[in-house]
C-alpha cells in the first residue's frame, strides 16, 4: 500500500492526460484501488487534487465513492472548509457529490462537515461562497429532513442572515452576485418554508418582529411571501410535529422537494402536479379578473407600453386575432401551435393543460389564454402596487370585477372602437386592443373614484407617452406577425427564418423596440428548436444562447452544448431603450449569461430594472446613480437608446428567479449590443473601450464567479430537473397501475353485466314460476273452496240430521218417561191387586173364624140356654134347702182364716232368719277377701325375703366357697410342708403304717388352726347336722368311731338328706391312704359356726336335687317364719329369733316327742293348718 | 322417676342451661330409696347419666352384686364380704404368698387367683405375668378410685369377673366395631390409619381388656366404668373411636406406625374429660339414649 500511495497520487494528474486510453487506464486503476483499500490516502489524494484542478474526473470519482470512503471524503471536505482558500471548491465539490445522491449522504448530518458548512453560511462573507453553499444546502436540506431544533434554527439564522445581507451590504458587493444570491435565498425559502412551515413561520415572526429587521422584510420576506400559499400545516401542525422523525419517513427526496414546491405560487420554483394541478383551475375564474386587474393596472401597461409577460403577450396575439379572427383564421393555429410549443419548452410541459385546449378551440374564450401563469400576473400586479401605483393597482383589482363584464362580453366592438380612438389619439396607428381595454378599464376607474384619478392621469399621460412608442411599433409587430405567420406556414426553413429575423433585429437596431413583441417569442423558439449553443467569445465551456444570438452574426449554427430545456419563452425584451419594462415575466432561462454590466452602458438600465424589481428599497439608490451613469452613457453613444426616465419605478412581477432570468436576459442582449456596437473591437479593446467603470481583471473575477454561479445555479435546476423526472417517472408508475386498474374494472363491469344478464334471465324465470304457482294456488285455492263448499253442504246435512236425531231422542224420551208412569200405574194397580188378594185372604180367614165363632156362639148359646135352665133348675132346688149349710160353711172359714194368720207370722219369721243368715255370710266374706289380702302379701313379704335370703345366702356362699378355696390352699400348702417333712426325713419313718402315729398330731394342730375361724372344737361335737353328714359315708364310720358314737339317734331321713352333697370334702381322699387323716380333715370345714352349717343345709336342701327328704323339715321352717311372722310381725329384727327358733323346731320335727306341751301341739295343727293352706294355695295357683 | 310430684320445676331447666347432675342426684337417691333396689333401673340410670361420685362406689357394688338389692341386709352381707377378705387374706399370709411389702395390687391378684383356684402353689409361685397384666391394670385403677381395701378387692374381683362373663365373647370383635364408627365418623382418618397399618396394631388391649385403665386418668375413667359396670362394653369403642378423632391431627401427620403406637401408648392426660363426655355423646348418638343395651 505504501509503496502503491505515491503512485497513486502520481497517477492522479495522468487523469487530464490527452491520451484518452491512458485516461482510462488511469480511472480503472483508480477505481479498483478504491474497492480495495479502505484507507483515506486515496480519496484525500483526490480531494486535493481536485481542490487544486478542478478535475471533472477527479470530481466524478469523488462524488461517486462508496460507502467505507465515506466518512474519509467528509472529513476530508471538513478540513478543506477551514481554510478560506478552498473553500469555494470544497463548497463546489461538496455540491457535486451532494447532488449525485450517494446512499450515505444522510449520514452527513452527523459529520461536522455540516456543522462547518452551517457555520460558513453563518459567517462567509464571500458572497460566490455563499450562494453556493446555500444552493447545496438547499439541495442537502430533503436528504436530512429530521434536522434538530438547533439545527433547524441555524437553518433560520442562515436565511434571516442571507435575506437581511442584500440590504447591509449591498455597497459593498457587486450587485449581480446580489441578484444570484436573492435568488438562491429564495429557494431556500421555499424550501423551508415548504419543510417547515410552523417552524419557519414562527421564526419569521419572532426574527421579523424586531424592528431593525422590519426592513428586511418588508424588502425581501414579504414579496417571497408572495410567492406562497398558506401551508396547511400552519392549519394542522404544530413545531414539535414538523420535527417528528416520522413525518419524512415516507417521502423519498422527491417527495419532499415536490412537497415544498406544491405550497409555491411561483412557477418557477413551484411544479404543479396532482392535486395541485387543480390549483390553476381555481385561478381560471379568476383568471380574466386578473387578467383584465394587470391590463387595467396603469403600471403595468403604462410603463410598459406594450405586454410584455408572457401573459400579455399571448393576450395580445388572442386579441389581434379575435380582431383579425374574419381575415385570419389560418394564423391562429401556428401561433397558438407556437406559443405552445414556447410554454413547452418554458415550464416543462407546466402550462400545458391551459394552453392545448385554448389552441384547439380557437382560443375564444379567454381564461385559458390568461391561463399561463396567473401567479406571475399577481404577483406582477402585487408587486406593482409596491410603488405608488399601488392605489391604482388596488383599484384596478376591486374594479376588476365591473370590468370584466364588458370586456369579455364585448371585447370586440370595444377593441375596435377602441383602437380607432386609440389611434386617434396616439400616432394614428392601430393600439394594441390591449390598450383599449386598459384605457377602457381606467376610464371606468377615473370616473367612478376622483382621488386617484389624478394619479392615474397622471401616469396615464405617461403611458401615453410611452404608448406612442409602442404604438408606432405595433402595426410592424402585427405585419411582422403576419409575415413571420406566412414563413411559419412554410414551417421548414424556421430556424433560417428565425436567424434572419434576428439579423432583422440586430441590424436594425432602430427596429428593435418595435419589434420586441415578436422578436423575443422568436428567439426562444429558435433557441428551443436548435437548442443551441455557440461558444461564447468567453470560453466558459458552457453555451450562452444569448449571446449566441447576439454573435449569430455569424450565421453559423451553434454547436449544441449544454442541455438548454429551460428556455425562456418569451423574449423580454426590456430593450435597452425601455428601461421600465420590467413586466417581462419570461421563464426563467437558467442559461449562464454573461452580463457586461459595467461597460455596456445599455446594460445598466436594465439592471437598474432589476434591482428595482428584486430589491425595491436598494433600487432606486442604485438606479439613480446607473441612471445617470446610463444617460450620460447613453446619450454620449446612442440618443435613442435614452429610454424614458428610470425615474419611475418599475412595480414589477419580483420572483427572484425571473429577475435572475432577466438579468440574464439582459446580459445576454447588452452582451449582443456590446459586440454590436463593437463588432471589430478586440476583447482587450473592449475592456478597455468599456472599461469606464472597473478594472478589466476585476470585472474578469466577477464574471468569472458569476459563471460560476450560473453552473452552479444550473447545476441546482438540473438537480431539481431530475428530482421531477425521478417523480414523472413514479407518476408513469401510477398511471400504469391505473390504466391496469382501469381495464379491471371493465372486465368487472363486464362481468357484472354477464352477471346482470343472469340475474334478469332468473328473474324471467322466477317471474314464470312465481306465476305457476299463482295458477297452482288458484287451482288449490278452488278445489279448496269447492271442498269448503261441500263440507258446508255436509255439515247442513249433519245439522240437520242432529236436529231429527235430538227431536227423536226427545220424544224417545218423553216415551220412556211415558211408559215409567205406566209402568208406575201397573205396579201401584199390581200393588192394589196383591193388598186386595192380602185382604180377601184375610178377609177370608177372619170369615172362617167369624163364621167358626158364630158356631162357637150358637154352641154358647146353646149352652148358655142350658145353663140358664140348669140355673132355674138349682135355683129352684136352692130355694128348696139354702139355711142347713151356711153355718158350716161360717166355722170353716173362720177356721181357715185363722190357720192362715198363722202361716203369715210364721213366714214373717222364716224371712228374718234368712236375712240374719245372709248378712252373716256377707260378714264371712269379707273376712275371706281380707284373709285373701293378707295371704298375698304374706306371699309378697316371703318372696322379698327369700329374695333376701338368697342374696345373704349368695354371700355367704361366696364366701364359704372362698373360705374353701382358703382351705384348699391351706391344704395344698399343708401337704406340699408334709411332703417337704417326709423328704428330709426319710428315715424316721419307713413305711405308711408307721406314719399315722406322725400323722396323729398334724391331725391335732389342724383343728387347732380351724379354731381361729369356727367358735369351737366342742360345738363341732354337738351339731347333729355335722354327724348326719359324716354318717353318710358308711365307710368312714368305722373309722370314726368316736364321732359316729355321739349320734344318738340316726334318722334314716338324714341318709336320704345327706345325698351326695357333702362329696366335696368326703372325695378328697388323701393319696397316701391314711385311715386316720381324712377325718381331722374332712371335720376342717365343719369347724365352722353352728349357724353357718344351718345355713348352708338349708341352702343346700333347696338348691341342689329333688326334694325327697322329710318335706316337713322344711315346711316346719317356713312354718316357723310364718308364724312367727304373724305372730308377732312388729318383730323387726328376727334374725337371732330365728336362729334359735329353728332348731326348736328341727328338733321338735326330727325327735318327734320329747318336747311336748300343748303349745307344741298347737304349733302343730297350726303347722298342719298352714301347710294345707299353702298346699290349697298351690292347688289354686 | 321422672314423673316424681316433688320435683323440682326448676329442673326442666337444669338441663337446658347445662347444670347436669342436679336432678339426677335427685333422682339417684329416690332410686336408692326403694327398698328392694331395682337393679335394672340403676343399670339404665347409670347408662344414661353420669352417677354422682358419692354414690358411684354404692351404685357399683349394687350393681355388680357386692350388695343385694335389699338395703337391710347390705351390713350383714356387708360384714360377710369383709370377713372373707379377711380369711382369704390372712391364709394368704399364712402360706406366705403375700406378705407386708407386697403391693396391694399384687395382693389383689393373689387372692382373686385364690378364689378362683388358680393360685399355685407358694413355693412354685412366679410373679405376676402377661396374663395377669389386665387384672393389675384395672385393679391399679379401681385401687385409686376406691379407698377401702375390702370394697376394692370386690369391686376388682367382681368387675373382672362380670366383664369376663359378660363381654368375654364380645370383646374380640370389638376392633371391627371400632373400625366401623370410625368409617362413620371420619373415613379419612381410617384410611390414613389403614395406610400406616395401625389400625391392627392398635393398643386394643388397654383399651378393651383393660377397659382403658392407665389410659386415662381415674377421674375420667370412672365415668368409662360407669357405662361398662351398668352393662355396655359398646362405650369403650366409643371411647376409642374419640380418642384417635381427637388426637386426628397428630395422627394424620405421623406416617409411622411406630409413631403411633407410641403416641397411643403414652396419650397426652390433659383432655380426657372432654374425650370421655364426647365419647359418651358419640355413643349415645349412634346407639341411641339406651334403656338396655348389652
Amino acid at each position: 500500500m505504501a509503496r502503491e500511495q505515491p503512485h497513486m497520487g502520481d497517477l492522479l494528474p495522468l487523469l487530464e492526460s490527452s491520451d484518452l486510453h491512458q485516461v482510462e487506464e488511469v480511472k480503472d486503476l483508480i477505481r479498483d484501488h478504491l474497492n480495495q483499500d479502505r484507507g483515506a490516502v486515496l480519496v484525500n489524494g483526490l480531494v486535493d487534487y481536485y481542490l487544486e484542478t478542478g478535475s471533472t474526473e477527479a470530481m466524478h470519482f469523488l462524488s461517486s465513492v462508496r460507502e467505507p470512503h465515506d466518512k474519509h471524503l467528509l472529513d476530508k471536505m471538513n478540513e478543506c472548509m477551514a481554510s478560506r482558500a478552498c473553500r469555494l471548491h470544497t463548497l463546489t465539490l461538496l455540491g457535486h457529490v451532494v447532488r449525485k445522491e450517494p446512499s450515505w449522504i444522510h449520514k452527513i448530518a452527523r459529520f461536522p462537515l455540516l456543522l462547518s458548512l452551517l457555520k460558513c453560511l453563518k459567517t462567509d462573507t464571500d458572497v460566490v461562497v455563499l450562494i453556493t453553499g446555500v444552493l447545496v444546502l438547499i439541495i442537502l436540506l430533503p436528504m436530512i429532513p429530521q434536522p434538530g431544533k438547533q439545527q433547524l434554527y441555524e437553518f433560520f439564522d442562515i436565511f434571516g442572515r442571507l435575506a437581511a445581507w442584500n440590504l447591509k451590504n449591498s455597497g459593498r458587493v457587486t450587485e449581480v452576485y446580489l441578484v444570484h444570491l436573492h435568488a438562491s435565498v429564495y429557494s431556500l425559502f421555499h424550501r423551508l418554508y415548504g419543510m417547515y412551515p410552523c417552524n419557519f413561520v414562527s421564526y419569521l415572526r419572532s426574527h421579523y418582529s424586531m424592528k431593525e429587521n422590519m426592513d428586511t422584510f418588508e424588502e425581501v420576506v414579504k414579496p417571497m411571501l408572495e410567492h406562497v400559499r398558506i401551508h396547511p400545516e400552519l392549519v394542522t401542525g404544530t413545531q414539535d410535529h414538523e420535527l417528528d422523525p416520522t413525518r419524512w419517513k415516507r417521502y423519498e427526496i422527491h417527495d419532499i422537494v415536490i412537497e415544498c414546491a406544491k405550497v409555491s405560487l411561483d412557477p418557477k420554483e413551484a411544479s404543479c402536479e396532482e392535486g395541485y394541478s387543480s390549483a390553476p383551475e381555481h385561478f381560471s375564474a379568476p383568471q380574466p379578473l386578473r387578467h383584465l386587474d394587470c391590463g387595467s393596472s396603469p403600471y403595468a401597461d403604462f410603463h410598459s407600453s406594450c405586454g410584455s409577460s408572457s401573459s400579455t403577450l399571448f393576450s395580445t396575439p388572442r386579441q389581434a386575432m379575435t380582431s383579425l379572427s374574419g381575415m385570419q383564421p389560418p394564423y391562429r393555429s401556428p401561433q397558438g401551435s407556437r406559443h405552445q410549443i414556447g410554454e413547452l419548452n418554458n415550464s416543462c410541459g407546466l402550462k400545458d393543460p391551459f394552453w392545448t385546449p385554448a389552441s384547439v378551440c380557437g382560443m375564444t374564450t379567454p381564461p385559458p389564454s390568461r391561463g399561463i401563469s396567473p401567479t406571475g400576473i399577481a404577483e406582477s400586479t402585487r408587486s406593482s402596487s409596491n410603488f405608488p401605483g399601488r392605489i391604482h393597482g388596488t383599484l384596478g383589482s376591486s374594479k376588476g370585477m365591473p370590468s370584466f363584464s364588458t370586456p369579455v362580453t364585448a371585447t370586440p366592438p370595444p377593441t375596435l372602437s377602441d383602437v380607432f380612438s386609440n389611434a386617434s389619439r396616439s400616432s394614428g396607428t392601430s393600439s394594441p386592443p390591449r390598450k383599449d381595454n386598459r384605457s377602457l378599464e381606467y376610464l371606468k376607474p377615473g370616473l367612478v373614484r376622483q382621488e386617484p384619478i389624478s394619479e392615474l392621469e397622471r401616469s396615464h399621460m405617461e403611458a401615453v407617452e410611452t404608448g406612442d412608442n409602442s404604438s408606432d411599433n405595433i402595426p410592424m409587430t402585427l405585419t411582422e406577425l403576419s409575415s413571420f405567420v406566412e414563413e411559419q406556414q412554410s414551417a421548414e426553413q424556421e430556424e433560417d427564418a428565425l436567424m434572419q429575423e434576428l439579423l432583422k433585429i440586430t441590424e436594425d437596431p432602430p427596429q428593435l423596440p418595435s419589434q420586441w413583441g415578436l422578436d423575443s417569442p422568436f428567439c426562444h423558439t429558435t433557441e428551443t428548436l436548435t437548442g443551441s449553443q455557440a461558444p461564447g467569445p468567453v470560453a466558459l465551456g458552457l453555451s450562452l444562447s444569448h449571446e449566441c444570438h447576439a454573435e449569430a452574426t455569424s450565421g453559423t449554427d451553434r454547436p449544441e452544448g449544454a442541455p438548454d430545456l429551460f428556455t425562456p419563452i418569451d423574449c423580454p425584451v426590456p430593450n435597452q431603450q425601455s428601461p421600465p419594462a420590467p413586466e417581462d415575466e419570461a421563464e426563467a432561462p437558467n442559461k449562464a449569461v454573461i452580463c457586461f454590466p459595467s461597460p455596456c452602458g445599455a446594460a445598466t438600465p436594465s439592471y437598474e430594472a432589476l434591482f428595482d424589481l428584486a430589491l425595491p428599497k436598494a433600487a432606486p439608490h442604485f438606479v439613480r446613480r446607473r441612471t445617470s451613469e446610463a444617460l450620460r452613457r447613453a446619450g454620449a453613444e446612442e440618443g435613442e437608446e435614452a429610454g424614458p426616465g428610470p425615474s419611475v419605478g418599475p412595480p414589477t412581477p419580483p420572483s427572484p428567479l425571473e429577475v435572475l432570468d432577466r438579468l440574464v436576459q439582459q446580459g445576454k442582449d447588452a452582451h449582443d449590443k456590446a459586440l454590436k456596437r463593437l463588432p471589430l473591437l478586440s476583447k482587450s479593446a473592449d475592456w478597455t473601450h468599456f472599461g469606464a467603470g472597473s478594472a478589466p481583471l476585476d470585472e474578469l473575477h466577477t464574471l468569472r464567479s458569476q459563471l460560476l454561479l450560473l453552473h452552479n445555479q444550473l447545476l441546482y435546476e438540473r438537480y431539481k430537473r431530475e428530482q421531477h423526472a425521478v417523480r414523472n417517472r413514479r407518476l408513469l408508475r401510477r398511471i400504469i397501475k391505473a390504466t391496469a386498474l382501469e381495464e379491471q374494472n371493465s372486465a368487472m363491469k363486464d362481468q357484472l353485466n354477464l352477471q346482470n344478464m343472469d340475474i334478469l334471465s332468473l328473474k324471467e324465470s322466477l317471474q314464470v314460476e312465481q306465476q305457476r304457482y299463482h295458477q297452482l294456488w288458484e287451482d288449490r285455492e278452488a278445489v279448496v273452496t269447492r271442498l269448503h263448499s261441500q263440507i258446508r253442504q255436509l255439515q247442513q246435512g249433519r245439522d240437520e240430521y242432529y236436529t231429527k236425531n235430538q227431536e227423536l231422542q226427545s220424544k224417545l224420551l218423553e216415551c220412556q218417561k211415558m211408559t215409567g208412569k205406566l209402568e208406575a200405574e201397573l205396579q201401584k194397580a199390581n200393588n192394589v191387586v196383591c193388598n186386595m188378594g192380602h185382604q180377601l185372604s184375610q178377609l177370608s180367614i177372619k170369615l172362617t173364624t167369624s163364621e167358626s165363632m158364630q158356631q162357637q156362639m150358637a154352641f154358647l148359646n146353646k149352652q148358655l140356654l142350658l145353663l140358664g135352665e140348669v140355673n132355674k133348675l138349682c135355683m129352684e132346688e136352692l130355694q128348696h134347702s139354702g139355711t142347713d149349710t151356711s153355718k158350716e160353711q161360717q166355722m170353716m172359714l173362720a177356721s181357715s182364716d185363722k190357720e192362715l194368720e198363722r202361716l203369715r207370722l210364721s213366714l214373717v219369721t222364716q224371712a228374718q232368719h234368712l236375712e240374719a243368715a245372709q248378712q252373716r255370710i256377707g260378714e264371712l266374706e269379707a273376712h275371706l277377701t281380707k284373709k285373701e289380702h293378707l295371704v298375698v302379701e304374706q306371699k309378697k313379704f316371703l318372696e322379698d325375703v327369700k329374695a333376701q335370703a338368697k342374696g345373704e345366702l349368695q354371700a355367704s356362699e361366696s364366701r364359704y366357697q372362698a373360705q374353701r378355696r382358703v382351705t384348699q390352699a391351706l391344704q395344698t400348702e399343708l401337704l406340699q410342708l408334709y411332703s417337704r417333712l417326709e423328704v428330709e426325713s426319710p428315715a424316721t419313718g419307713g413305711g405308711p403304717v408307721p406314719a399315722g402315729g406322725t400323722v396323729q398330731p398334724h391331725s391335732l394342730s389342724v383343728p387347732r388352726m380351724d379354731g381361729d375361724h369356727t367358735s369351737l372344737p366342742g360345738s363341732k361335737v354337738k351339731t347333729a347336722p355335722q354327724d348326719r353328714v359324716d354318717v353318710n359315708s358308711p365307710a368312714a364310720t368305722p373309722h370314726r368311731g368316736n364321732i359316729s358314737t355321739l349320734l344318738p339317734l340316726p334318722t334314716p331321713g338324714s341318709v336320704n338328706g345327706g345325698g351326695g352333697c357333702p362329696l366335696a370334702w368326703v372325695e378328697p381322699p388323701p393319696p397316701w391312704g391314711s385311715p386316720g387323716a381324712p377325718s381331722p380333715v374332712s371335720s376342717c370345714p365343719t369347724s365352722g359356726s353352728f349357724l353357718d352349717m344351718r345355713a348352708q343345709e338349708l341352702l343346700r336342701c333347696k338348691s341342689e336335687g329333688p326334694w325327697d327328704g322329710d318335706p316337713r323339715r322344711l315346711a316346719g321352717l317356713s312354718q316357723g317364719l310364718k308364724t312367727e311372722m304373724c305372730v308377732d310381725p312388729l318383730r323387726p329384727a328376727w334374725g337371732p329369733h330365728t336362729r334359735e327358733a329353728r332348731p326348736d323346731v328341727l328338733r321338735a320335727n326330727s325327735r318327734d316327742g320329747p318336747i311336748s306341751g300343748p303349745g307344741s301341739a298347737r304349733q302343730r295343727k297350726q303347722e298342719l293348718r298352714i301347710m294345707d293352706y299353702d298346699e290349697t294355695h298351690h292347688e289354686h295357683s | 322417676m321422672a314423673e316424681d310430684p316433688q320435683r323440682n320445676f326448676r329442673s326442666a331447666y337444669y338441663e337446658k342451661v347445662g347444670f347436669r347432675g342436679v336432678e339426677e342426684k335427685k333422682s339417684l337417691e329416690i332410686l336408692l330409696k326403694d327398698n328392694p333396689l331395682d337393679v335394672e333401673k340403676l343399670c339404665t340410670f347409670s347408662q344414661r347419666f353420669p352417677l354422682p361420685s358419692m354414690y358411684r362406689i354404692h351404685v357399683w357394688k349394687v350393681q355388680l352384686g357386692i350388695l343385694p338389692p335389699h338395703s337391710d341386709s347390705h351390713s350383714l352381707v356387708m360384714g360377710y364380704r369383709r370377713e372373707q377378705y379377711r380369711d382369704i387374706l390372712e391364709a394368704l399370709k399364712a402360706i406366705r404368698v403375700v406378705h407386708a411389702a407386697t403391693p396391694q395390687v399384687e395382693v389383689y391378684l393373689r387372692m382373686f387367683q385364690l378364689e378362683a383356684q388358680e393360685l399355685s402353689r407358694s413355693s412354685e409361685l412366679a410373679p405376676p405375668g402377661e396374663d395377669d397384666e389386665n387384672f393389675l391394670s384395672i385393679a391399679k385403677s379401681m385401687e385409686e378410685i376406691v379407698e377401702d381395701p375390702v370394697d376394692c378387692y370386690w369391686l376388682i374381683k367382681c368387675f373382672v369377673t362380670q366383664f369376663n362373663n359378660k363381654f368375654g365373647d364380645t370383646v374380640p370383635h370389638l376392633p371391627k366395631s371400632l373400625e366401623h364408627y370410625l368409617n362413620m365418623e371420619d373415613s379419612r382418618l381410617l384410611t390414613h390409619l389403614k395406610s400406616c397399618g395401625a389400625l391392627t396394631k392398635l393398643p386394643y388391649d388397654p383399651w378393651f381388656w383393660r377397659c382403658f385403665s392407665g389410659c386415662l386418668p381415674e377421674s375420667s375413667l370412672q365415668r368409662v366404668w360407669d357405662k361398662v359396670i351398668s352393662g355396655s362394653c359398646k362405650i369403650l369403642v366409643f371411647v376409642a373411636v374419640e380418642i384417635l378423632l381427637s388426637y386426628k391431627n397428630k395422627l394424620m401427620g405421623m406416617k409411622r406406625l411406630e409413631g403411633i403406637l407410641q403416641f397411643l401408648a403414652n396419650m397426652p392426660q390433659e383432655n380426657t374429660d372432654a374425650i370421655v363426655t364426647k365419647a359418651i355423646d358419640l355413643w349415645h348418638k349412634h346407639c341411641g339414649t339406651p334403656v338396655h343395651l348389652v
